[in-house]
């Protein structure tokens, strides 16, 4: 019957039996209607879906260590993620979260599979995003050498990380033993967790890998073997010499009358060619073998940079600090940088990783009495939530500048002022928060703002009323 | 809160504006009426002529404002009811220490103005807060002569109508037989042009609604695998056939005269003493809105009865005209209140209307239905014993999980029956469901797919729809 139909046609003669008796009598075109309508039935009623036989089902959703944000905060918790406009916005909303001792509904927000910004309790949710099948331990066991293929990737990462905090040789010797036959992208993640507590005795490994099958794991180890004060391969000092290409790219000079000393400053280029060159090699380039080209160390390096030049060039300097410069250095540049104040403190943001609690909080605190290029503190990355307080908000020219743009009718000021506000909301305590609302919306802002937004949820997040 | 009457005078687009106005600014209208001082905003639900509230919001510090019905003007006259009583009453608003998602949302699309409120419009001169606060006490007394003439006419449009309808379902008897004749392979590949060519027809004999719902059948068709097609175009041509069929017997019937031609108006349904009211705590499973072909926005809420013993639900269903522009949803998933609803009159009640409501309750796990594995369509058999015509069932199925096949299309299954029956899914879903034990399920059944409204699940409530 149904053929009968599709194809065009009447159907009455193909009916069973007893569907026949209902509409005998009647004319052709209404047998063929009664019949449609009792075929319609047998099909809503009779017949029920049938189970494809290759149904899949996902492991379940692993419990998270920290408990679900309540329920009565998740409306500003959406409203703070939807006006988090990018992934480095939507996860400084969670990292505030979780330094609040709570996670996220997994309907409000889930980590990506190639997620690894997000805090670590989130780990058993990247692995169940990875979508690798069957039951595995979590983070919170002991990776040995022996269960490593028993951990997702996410929750070895998050391991791994914990050890070389607390046992840097141990976790050293897990990524030697079994590192080994991951593939690069792999192996080049977990020797980026080799930052975490490296010391001397990482060194003979990292040379080790100065064989690796891979580009990018090479130049990796060689920049952590610089942060170490070992050299690179040494150049022959020639024009393919990539030291000497970058020396060459810089200008050695003098300075003083009574005292001469060395200084370093960016050479004027012909061309655009010539400086994406040197921005290059720049960032694939280490400190330790460009000061050692000039026949200086590290700090004397350091010392003898004139910032100022060129902004462009000093952000690669300081990215290349950041990325291969000793801890020594690293600390040198910034206590550098903190000291002149201004327009070179906020290059010492590109540090902000590498740098100690203290110096990260001392760093912010500075730019925010400076009030030089506010906008910027956006840039600075790796940097706690949550410890800013009214006295650091307080303590120079930040808030009245924030209140004079908000009150303002310059458009590109009070924008300004929102992504200030944004990043304030995740750098401000509770307390700070609740009254940096006040004296925002006092000064003009709407209550409702959607910039206030992560200001909103940080203030309710207060401490342990927030449970109830 | 900073609002006089001379404001809302000015504000206002025209008298009759305000004249509607001042019949809303009873509370009895308002379940809801909140403010926060600390944000300059008060709000509140409005009960109007639709079955959804109207949700109105209003900035105090700019005189900015939102408002969820379809109304050309504004500010709407819900807006400024709203205004009104904030202005004449402010003790009715209870204070809020948190926005509803609704308001955060208007929030956050809401682009904020600097400039002063706009010079009355032209027209809208001549306005008085005072005219329209007095009664309207100038209604003629209708003779008894003008009432029999109105009765005689309404009597002679209503068998116009019944005889128009008549034969409009004879043309459609015809044209089914028609489908049928060219095969349905030709109909599912024309559906679009061949159903719009009869609703047209349909339309122009006074069988509204059934041409309404033939015109969407194309869109359903479409929602399945080709090779659904065929016997999805069956279903839906027959269900027209049992509908026919059912009108011819029972014209007078309120509930297939709904669904072939015009809907009863609110003040009907409250005043018909065959309307089952039932008063009880309800929670909003879900929401969907929807443009149809036929220009029209339908909006329906869907919501769980939270003290009956078995799963029941109701539906408020609302239209509005698509060139009103987006509608904001007007009730936010997973609220709960007291209320009673009156349901439409039908063999399986199920749209209702919010005849009052008390205010809202607190949220928590939906009541143990004790639902069992067996059959979890067996309400959607029972609702076709009675009413084989319809089309959408709502169901409350027991634990299962969403999984997949080979295609990557969704389906549900119960956990006791893991090779039982499972329930293709129509929308696409979160991959984030797919993880997660569902301890119940509310969805729609509808055209051989399900259509997920919430759930309940160790994550707590889910909001799916």
């Amino acid at each position: 019957m149904r053929d009968c139909w599709i194809t065009g046609g009447t159907s009455f003669e193909l009916a069973p039996a007893t569907w026949k008796e209902f509409v005998a009598g009647a004319s052709p075109d209404e047998r063929e209607r009664r019949l449609l309508a009792i075929a319609a039935q047998a099909l809503e009623i009779a017949l029920r879906p049938a189970a494809p036989k290759t149904l899949k089902r996902r492991p379940p959703l692993p419990e998270l260590a920290l408990p679900m944000l309540p329920g009565r905060l998740r409306p500003l918790l959406r409203a703070a993620l939807k006006h988090a406009d990018d992934a480095r916005g939507k996860s400084r909303v969670v990292a505030l979260v979780a330094s609040r001792g709570f996670v996220l509904h997994p309907m409000d927000w889930m980590p990506a599979a190639s997620d690894q910004t997000s805090p670590d309790v989130y780990a058993p949710w990247i692995d169940w995003q990875a979508g690798v099948d069957g039951e595995k331990r979590t983070s919170r066991e002991q990776l040995t050498a022996e269960n490593w293929d028993e951990f997702y990737p996410a929750a070895r990462r998050s391991a791994l990380a914990d050890m070389r905090r607390t046992a840097p040789a141990v976790a050293r010797q897990l990524i030697e033993t079994k590192g080994s036959s991951e593939p690069a992208e792999i192996r080049l993640v977990l020797i980026a967790l080799m930052h975490f507590g490296l010391g001397a005795g990482d060194v003979p490994f990292l040379k080790s890998l100065s064989a690796d099958r891979s580009g990018k794991v090479r130049e990796l180890a060689g920049r952590m073997l610089a942060r170490l004060g070992e050299h690179g391969q040494p150049g022959d000092g020639g024009p393919g010499d990539p030291t000497a290409e970058l020396a060459a790219f810089i200008t050695e000079g003098k300075s003083g009358f009574i005292r001469r000393r060395t200084t370093y400053a960016p050479a004027k280029l012909k061309s655009p060619a010539q400086e994406r060159r040197r921005a290059e090699l720049f960032e694939t380039w280490n400190l330790i073998d460009l000061a050692a080209r000039f026949g200086v160390t590290e700090a004397d390096f350091i010392g003898a940079w004139q910032f100022g030049a060129d902004n462009n060039v000093d952000i690669l300097v300081s990215r290349m600090v950041a990325a291969s410069g000793s801890d020594a250095a690293v600390a040198h540049l910034a206590d550098t940088l903190a000291a002149e104040g201004g327009k070179p403190a906020l290059f010492a943001l590109h540090l902000m990783p590498r740098l100690d609690s203290r110096r990260q909080r001392d760093l912010i605190r500075l730019i925010l009495k400076d009030t030089y290029y506010l906008g910027a503190l956006s840039l600075a990355e790796g940097v706690e939530a949550g410890w800013l307080d009214w006295a650091d908000l307080t303590n120079g020219k930040t808030l009245p500048a924030l209140c004079a743009a908000v009150a303002g009718n310059d458009e590109a000021a009070k924008r300004g002022a929102d992504q200030l506000l944004e990043t304030l909301g995740f750098l401000a305590t509770a307390a700070a928060s609740e009254r940096l609302i006040g004296d925002v919306v006092t000064a003009g802002m709407a209550p409702a703002a959607p910039s206030l937004g992560l200001l909103r949820l940080n203030a309710s997040l207060a401490g342990p009323s927030t449970d109830t | 809160m900073e609002f006089d009457l001379k404001t809302i005078e000015a504000l206002a687009p025209d008298q009759a504006s305000l004249s509607a106005a001042s019949k809303l600014t009873k509370q009895s209208n308002w379940p809801r009426l909140e403010k926060n001082e600390e944000l300059a905003l008060i709000w509140g639900e409005c009960q109007g002529s639709g079955s959804n509230p109207y949700r109105v919001v209003v900035d105090t510090s700019d005189h900015g404002y939102k408002c969820t019905c379809p109304s050309r003007k504004f500010p709407c006259k819900h807006t400024l009811a709203l205004m009104w009583i904030a202005a004449t009453a402010p003790a009715s608003f209870a204070a809020a220490g948190s926005t509803p998602e609704w308001v955060n949302d208007w929030l956050g699309r809401r682009r904020k103005t600097t400039s002063p409120p706009v010079a009355p419009t032209p027209g809208a001169a001549g306005k008085s807060i005072g005219e329209a606060s007095l009664n309207d006490e100038g209604a003629a007394v209708e003779d008894a002569a003008a009432i029999e003439r109105r009765e005689t006419a309404q009597r002679k449009r209503h068998e116009d109508t019944r005889s128009s309808v008549s034969a409009a379902l004879d043309e459609l008897d015809q044209w089914i037989s028609d489908q049928l004749r060219l095969g349905l392979v030709g109909f599912v590949d024309n559906s679009s042009d061949r159903c719009r060519r009869i609703a047209a027809r349909l339309v122009d004999m006074k069988a509204t609604a059934l041409a309404g719902r033939i015109d969407e059948i194309p869109s359903r068709l479409m929602g399945l695998r080709s090779e659904e097609r065929p016997d999805a175009a069956i279903r839906e041509l027959g269900k027209l056939v049992l509908l026919a069929k059912a009108w011819r017997q029972a014209p007078d019937d309120a509930e297939l005269r709904r669904l072939v031609s015009t809907s009863e108006s609110r003040e009907q349904v409250l005043a018909n003493p065959d309307a089952i009211q039932v008063e009880s705590l309800w929670e909003v499973l879900g929401e969907k809105i929807e443009t149809r072909r036929d220009g029209l926005v339908s909006h329906s809420t869907w919501l769980l009865d939270l003290k009956s013993a078995a799963p029941r639900f109701a539906l408020l269903l609302d239209y509005f005209p698509a060139s009103a522009g987006r509608r904001s949803n007007a009730f936010t998933p997973g609220d709960r209140f007291d209320a009673t609803l009156v349901f439409y009159p039908a063999r399986q009640p199920l749209r209702a209307l919010v005849a009052e409501r008390r205010g809202d309750v607190t949220s928590g796990q939906w009541p143990d239905f004790g639902l069992g594995a067996a059959d979890p369509l067996a309400a959607h058999a029972a609702h076709q014993d009675t009413a084989p015509w319809l089309t959408d069932c709502p169901v409350l199925l027991p634990p299962g999980a969403i999984l997949l096949d080979d295609r990557g299309d969704a389906w549900w299954q119960s956990t006791d029956d893991p090779h039982g029956i499972a329930l293709p899914i129509a929308d696409t879903i979160s991959p984030t469901l797919l993880g997660l034990d569902l301890a119940a399920t509310a969805a729609v059944w509808s055209g051989g797919r399900l259509h997920l409204l919430a759930a309940q699940s160790g994550f707590g409530r889910l909001d799916l729809s």
